[in-house]
């Protein structure tokens, strides 16, 4: 009881920083130094229509790089907690219930879609709102709708891991081409930028997005069959 | 040079790359996680060089060919790429002591590590407030990996509570990051210190939560359970890289973060790193288990560097120095005793007395203490150093005071658990033998070794590792694999050159110091040569001690005079720990004698004014009201020293429970240390008034009482070797008496005393050393009789009690006489009245050593004992010799010291005319006196002859128990509390009320630590409330922001 | 729009943290702090929000010349995108977590696991 009244207490503190904060606020009217930067340069600069993913690819890559590596470190931390644990599942301990026709149809019709549509929204992201976290989430939903409909199904981890990976040193390499043709690490003008708008252009940006995003699906792949693995069937 | 960036391309490289590998392909997969830390250990390393050689310039490192702040920068400048180089080597020897762990774990594990240290690396080196944030989650969630690598099964509850507090970090910062870029449109620290007024007017609150988020990554106390959980249940070596890496790389953050805050913020930084330096190595104290209590300290550790970042704008240049050498020798020290308690096979502080018998982990184990502690010659010991003069120039002296208790309770607490290591039955569970594990541990005592000589380079004085009583010393280390008697040779030769080589360079009051430190160390080591074997660890600490000594006597500056008094600390230190039970005695003479160092240290650094090169002659040009204040802080610090009454309490432990030829260095010469400190201060100072008190004589008082009570107290024991240690006591009051009386005969007695003190004190520490060895036993009254068996040793301290009782013909009387002469010039009569009355009580417990131990009825079980070693009897002898030269001229060594002493005090010049001396009250012709007392005795002895021929022998228990009932069998010896009728008069002035006041100050720190800890729950909400409640305390104590 | 968006955040996350700190159970905690989470990421993107200006992409709709006074601030965008990812990393790891302390002791009771202390 004091415990919460503490905490009620607090966070009612915690609460009176956030309010300060609010208060302080005021709207910006026009663009800081900073975003009107980006607002007159990217296009010209970089050649990518969506300065979002400018920002993170290219301006902000070595954030990217890094989220890139943080779903890299959970996906090897979530494989070495769960490697242990993940016992002989070829004989289930009980009969499993069939998963049903609708799902497995549906799963056979969908899922090349989902793939196709995942592989559209991050090869596009330079265009368009997405770019490689969105698509590569969308790929690995196709992985959980295969888990879905095939439970008893054994994946090949080797198969994912070697994605991963190679999405992983390809994004780095690219990254030191980067020093060597371009202005620096990560930079993209190691490929033409071609004209704005077009598939074709904002230098390597579709590439290294194309990069993330089979990296980020395997990752999120390799997470869900590892949990998946968890389950005692 | 090859770009920096690729200490992050190629750890992030080699992780992906160890994706693609198979499972099974253990030793592939370490191979290469090893080849990357060692690349880019090799990179920070060869930036380092380049930038400290000047062959280099700092860097920008631009990211995707943009300026910042539009795009994220990195920079590497000499305090990056030293921290960079600290993270890699640290992730590099951590590999390699973790090899086993990662063949068990595989690649993953490596990957893990491997990204680990690249976030580190990251946070230091980059230049982007939201970069930051990603680096510092990226470090976290390969915490939650690592701590997986624990064999511990509580590990992982430790890692989720780190997950827990960890989320409530980031959230904090996330909303701080974010009002903060709209406060100052970037994200750039640059942009942002340059906008730094703007954005602590308009977004004072978002920096808040940045700055509390970092503060809170820094696991301070006391928001900080989850840490010490990690670091308890951790891989040691994980703890290491933890306590190392990831403290420094989190303290450059704060640094970052301090650039933009400016002094406003530096004051909150250091009341939260002073708190955390005090709190935590308060509730160090009532530890047991080792790795808890490392993580207490690294706590500690890390609270202290944000405390120096906090004091950066009074530091100035020395800046880097200062935060440097602390931070450097924590990383090292810490990390060191990480890697050994990996090595170790029980949990409590006592199972490391499994390292006995492996001298080299011990080595190791006590210079990773002194790393941390900051002793000489290691590079906290400079940082510590610049640190105090400037704070204390400031006047910042509340902080100052936090600073130095904090410390010695640290001290307290490590060498406390030296002292298990060393003296506690041997713990059953052997080291691990791990090649791998030693050789990474051997690596951690050279990076310390080296870092002390880089910082001795750096630093404003001389290098300590240049000086050559150091070197000497460290010498001592290379050739332990000798035998005792050749170092033996070795050591006396070594303090014969360096008085012969240093001879011209003394006055006559330092010569007299010099001899008895060199000359005389060299005759009381000749006793050492009885000791057969290797002994090993005595000569580096006895080497040590000497060391101190002789810099001491020449030191002309304050640094070098305080280097060398805490060399002689730890030298003695370790020497005394040696005795069989002196465990507790020796950590409460460091205790004490280091509490009495930060005394001295804070007196210099009063004095000194900010300028921390300062001769000791300045203390003369000091002026009120500063003069008093140092002078105080000097004489209580030098009065430890010398055991005056109140600060006594470590001495008669300390000096009866040391070996039998290391009691007569403690009590002859190392006592003596104090005394030329007093020489120094009073030389230069003079007379002080605080307050309208004048200092001498309150110091004349504390000497009159130490002889009165040293003395009494000497009078009431059994144990022979610590009655002397009280007459020690005693004989320093006397000393102390005589300088506080600013007098020309009161300090030719005080030096008389200094002679006097060191020839018979040595020479009955060793025959009562000689005897206890013989007949197994301190304890008087287990003795008896021994004269006919041990005649050298009797004739030994016969004359030393002759000596020291001040009766004729013997030196002591000379000194007597200055004494009284002395008294007589003084305005000052109360305390005189005590020193005359202690004479008489001296001579109650002389009396009692010689009749009890040597003459009466011998032991059954001691007829057979021979005379004591002859290596024991011959600087006996020696002194017996000196003592009656001594005596029998005087002059030979005072008259020198009498002109020079007339230098400061003109008045009162004693006339030395041929044999004779002459005072204004009469004169003392030490020949004639000796002729007398000659022929008197030998009168009476034939008298006694005559008669004793008549008389008849009784049995042993044939006594009258004169109306005392015996209770226990030893109380019907005659020996047994001999002066029974004394102490029921006097009884209550031995009451131990020092001892209980001290007693009850360390219980009140125990209890204290011991019930304020629990506030630790264990529960990891509890961790997350804990430091809402410091962000939210924080935020009320900036007075809302 | 902006202060309504940001003033929700900012109830998220308080909410998402009592949630996080007065629930025993583990798996509760973890749904808590997405939550507030979820609130941080509101919080970052309605600080980039303006008033009446679109996304930051350039098109037919905002021509490159006119992108200064037509787009909204596109930083906090990119940085919510980081910020989410970072979450669902932390969000996986206590999760596999939460799994293995089950494993071993049989109870999700944060309270139960106080082995370490003082």
């Amino acid at each position: 009881m004091i415990k919460r009244f503490t905490l009620i207490l607090l966070l009612a503190g915690l609460g009176a920083i956030f309010a300060g904060l609010m208060l302080d606020y005021v709207p910006d009217s026009e663009l800081n130094r900073t975003a009107d930067y980006y607002a007159k340069n990217t296009a010209a600069d970089l050649g990518a229509a969506n300065i979002v993913t400018a920002i993170i690819v290219t301006y902000r890559g070595l954030d990217t790089l890094g989220e890139v590596t943080v779903l890299f470190l959970t996906a090897a931390i979530v494989g070495l907690v769960l490697a242990r644990d993940r016992h002989d599942q070829s004989q289930p301990d009980r009969e499993l219930p069939p998963t049903g026709e609708l799902l497995a149809t549906g799963t056979r019709l969908l899922l090349p879609l989902i793939l196709l549509f995942g592989a559209y929204v991050f090869s596009h992201g330079h265009l368009t709102p997405g770019g490689g976290f969105q698509g590569g989430a969308i790929l690995a939903s196709g992985m959980l709708l295969m888990l879905l409909s095939h439970p008893l199904r054994r994946f090949g981890h080797r198969t994912i891991a070697i994605v991963e990976s190679i999405a992983g040193l390809a994004f780095v390499f690219i990254g030191v081409l980067g020093i060597a043709l371009a202005g620096g690490f990560l930079d993209n003008r190691i490929l033409p930028t071609g004209t704005l708008g077009e598939l074709f252009s904002a230098g390597a940006i579709p590439v290294i997005y194309s990069f993330v995003g089979l990296k980020v699906g395997a990752e999120f792949s390799s997470m869900l069959l590892n949990l998946s693995e968890t389950e005692e069937l | 040079m090859v770009s920096p960036i690729f200490i992050i391309a190629a750890s992030l490289g080699g992780a992906f790359l160890l994706g693609l590998l198979r499972d099974p392909w253990r030793r592939a997969s370490y191979t290469i996680s090893l080849l990357v830390l060692a690349f880019t250990t090799a990179l920070a390393g060869a930036w380092v060089w380049g930038l400290a050689s000047g062959a280099v310039q700092a860097v920008d490192i631009l990211t995707a060919g943009t300026q910042p702040p539009f795009a994220v920068n990195l920079r590497l400048g000499i305090a990056e790429a030293a921290m960079v180089l600290l993270i890699n080597l640290t992730g590099l020897l951590s590999a390699l002591y973790l090899r086993d762990t990662l063949f068990i774990q595989g690649r993953r594990a490596m990957a893990v590590l491997l990204i680990f240290s690249m976030a580190l690396s990251g946070i230091v080196m980059t230049r982007d407030l939201f970069n930051l944030f990603v680096f510092f989650e990226l470090a976290v969630i390969s915490t939650g990996g690592l701590i997986l690598l624990s064999r511990d099964p509580r590990a992982l509850a430790a890692g989720f509570k780190y997950l827990v507090a960890s989320q409530v970090v980031s959230i904090l910062m996330l909303v701080g990051i974010i009002f903060a870029y709209h406060a100052t449109g970037s994200l750039n620290l640059d942009d942002m210190a340059a906008a730094s007024e703007q954005l602590l007017k308009g977004g004072a609150l978002a920096f808040f939560l940045i700055f509390i988020a970092v503060v809170a990554e820094l696991k301070l106390f006391p928001a900080n359970g989850w840490a010490l959980d990690i670091y308890e249940s951790a891989h040691p070596a994980f703890s290491a890289l933890v306590s190392a890496a990831a403290g420094s790389a989190a303290l450059v953050a704060v640094d970052k973060l301090l650039t933009i805050g400016g002094p406003a913020w530096m004051e909150v930084a250091s009341i939260i790193g002073i708190v955390s330096f005090v709190g935590a190595n308060l509730f160090a104290l009532a530890q047991n288990v080792d790795r808890r209590l490392l993580g207490y300290s690294s706590v500690a550790q890390i609270g202290l560097i944000v405390f120096v970042a906090g004091q950066q704008d009074i530091l100035g240049d020395s800046y880097l120095f200062v935060a440097g050498g602390v931070l450097l020798a924590h990383a090292v020290g810490k990390a060191g005793l990480f890697w050994l308690s990996g090595l170790i096979g029980g949990r409590e502080l006592t199972a490391w007395s499994a390292l006995q018998g492996n001298p080299l982990l011990i080595f190791a184990f006590a210079s990773f203490l002194a790393l941390l502690i900051g002793l000489p010659p290691f590079p906290g010991f400079y940082a510590k150093w610049e640190l105090v003069h400037l704070i204390a120039a400031e006047g910042r002296l509340l902080l100052l005071s936090l600073l130095l208790f904090g410390a010695l309770v640290e001290a307290g607490y490590l060498f406390r658990w030296f002292g298990y290591t060393i003296k506690r039955d041997r713990h059953p569970e052997p080291v691990a033998p791990s090649l791998y594990k030693h050789g990474v541990i051997g690596i951690a005592v050279l990076a310390g070794w080296s870092l002390a000589y880089l910082w001795g380079e750096l630093s404003p004085h001389a290098n300590l590792l240049h000086a050559a009583p150091m070197l000497f010393a460290l010498m001592f280390l290379a050739i332990e694999w000798a035998p005792a008697r050749l170092k033996n040779a070795v050591a006396i030769a070594g303090l014969l050159a360096w008085f012969a080589t240093t001879y011209s360079a003394y006055d006559p009051l330092q010569l007299i110091f010099a001899l008895i430190v060199l000359a005389g160390g060299a005759v009381i080591l000749l006793a050492s040569f009885q000791t057969p074997g290797r002994r090993l660890g005595f000569y580096p600490s006895a080497m040590l001690m000497f060391a101190g000594l002789a810099m001491l006597i020449l030191a002309e500056d304050s640094f070098t005079f305080f280097a060398a008094w805490e060399s002689l600390t730890i030298g003695s230190y370790f020497l005394i720990l040696r005795g069989r039970q002196s465990e507790p005695h020796a950590l409460s003479y460091l205790v004490f004698s280091l509490g009495g160092a930060f005394l001295i240290l804070t007196g210099f650094a009063l004095a000194a004014q900010g300028n921390s090169q300062f001769a000791l002659a300045g203390l003369g040009e000091l002026v009120q009201p500063l003069a008093p204040w140092v002078f105080l802080l000097l004489a209580i610090g030098f009065m430890t020293k010398t055991a005056a009454i109140g600060l006594h309490i470590w001495l008669p432990g300390a000096h009866a429970e040391a070996e039998t030829d290391v009691s007569p260095m403690v009590s002859g010469i190392l006592l003596k240390a104090g005394l030329f400190g007093l020489f120094m201060l009073l030389i230069h100072m003079g007379r002080q008034e605080f307050y309208g008190l004048d200092l001498t004589h309150a110091m004349m008082w504390i000497g009159a009482l130490s002889a009165l009570l040293g003395n009494l107290m000497a009078v009431f024991q059994e144990d022979a070797k610590r009655l002397l240690a009280y007459s020690s006591i005693g004989q320093m009051g006397y000393a102390l008496f005589g300088l506080a009386m600013m007098n020309h005969l009161g300090w030719l007695m005080a030096l008389m005393f200094v002679i006097n003190h060191y020839i018979y004190k040595s020479m009955l520490f060793l025959s009562v050393g000689g005897v206890a060895k013989r007949t197994g036993t301190r304890a008087m009254y287990q003795m008896g009789g021994l004269i006919t068996l041990m005649p050298l040793s009797f004739i030994a301290v016969l004359i030393g009690i002759i000596a020291m009782s001040g009766v004729p013909p013997l030196s002591g009387f000379g000194g007597r006489w200055i004494l009284y002469n002395a008294i007589m010039t003084s305005e000052y009569r109360l305390p005189m009245i005590l020193v005359f009355l202690s004479g008489p009580i001296a001579f109650l417990y002389l009396f009692r050593l010689i009749h009890s131990i040597f003459l009466g009825q011998l032991k059954d079980e001691h007829r057979l004992i021979k005379e004591a070693p002859f290596w024991l009897v011959l600087p006996q002898m020696i002194y017996v010799v000196c003592l009656l030269g001594f005596a029998l001229v005087p002059g030979l060594a005072l008259r020198h010291v009498d002109a020079y002493i007339s230098n400061f005090l003109p008045q009162g010049a004693l006339n030395w005319e041929g044999l004779t001396i002459t005072s204004d009250f009469g004169y003392w012709s030490p020949v004639s006196i000796m002729l007398i007392v000659g022929v008197i005795f030998s009168l009476v002895f034939a008298l006694l002859l005559l008669v004793n021929r008549k008389a008849q022998k009784v049995k042993q228990f044939n006594i009258v128990f004169s109306a005392e009932r015996p209770y226990r069998p030893e109380t019907t010896h005659y020996a047994w509390n001999f002066y029974a009728s004394y102490r029921k008069a006097l009884g209550f002035l031995e009451w131990p009320l020092f001892e209980r006041f001290w007693g009850a100050i360390v219980d009140l720190l125990h209890t204290a630590a011991d019930l304020s800890r629990r506030f630790y729950t264990g529960n990891g909400q509890v961790y997350a409330i804990h430091l809402l409640a410091f962000v939210v305390v924080v935020y009320l104590l900036k007075g809302g922001v | 729009m902006a202060m309504i968006a940001m003033a929700t955040g900012f109830v998220l996350i308080l909410i998402g943290l009592f949630g996080a700190l007065s629930n025993r159970n583990i798996l509760r905690m973890i749904v808590a702090f997405a939550v507030a989470n979820t609130g941080v990421n509101l919080v970052l993107v309605a600080v980039g929000y303006m008033d009446g200006r679109t996304a930051p992409i350039l098109n037919e709709a905002v021509p490159v010349a006119e992108a200064t006074t037509r787009i909204i601030d596109p930083v906090p965008q990119a940085l919510v995108l980081t910020a989410i990812v970072i979450g669902v990393g932390v969000t996986a790891l206590m999760l596999a977590y939460a799994y293995k302390l089950f494993k071993t002791k049989g109870t999700l009771d944060i309270s139960q696991y106080t082995d370490l202390k003082w």
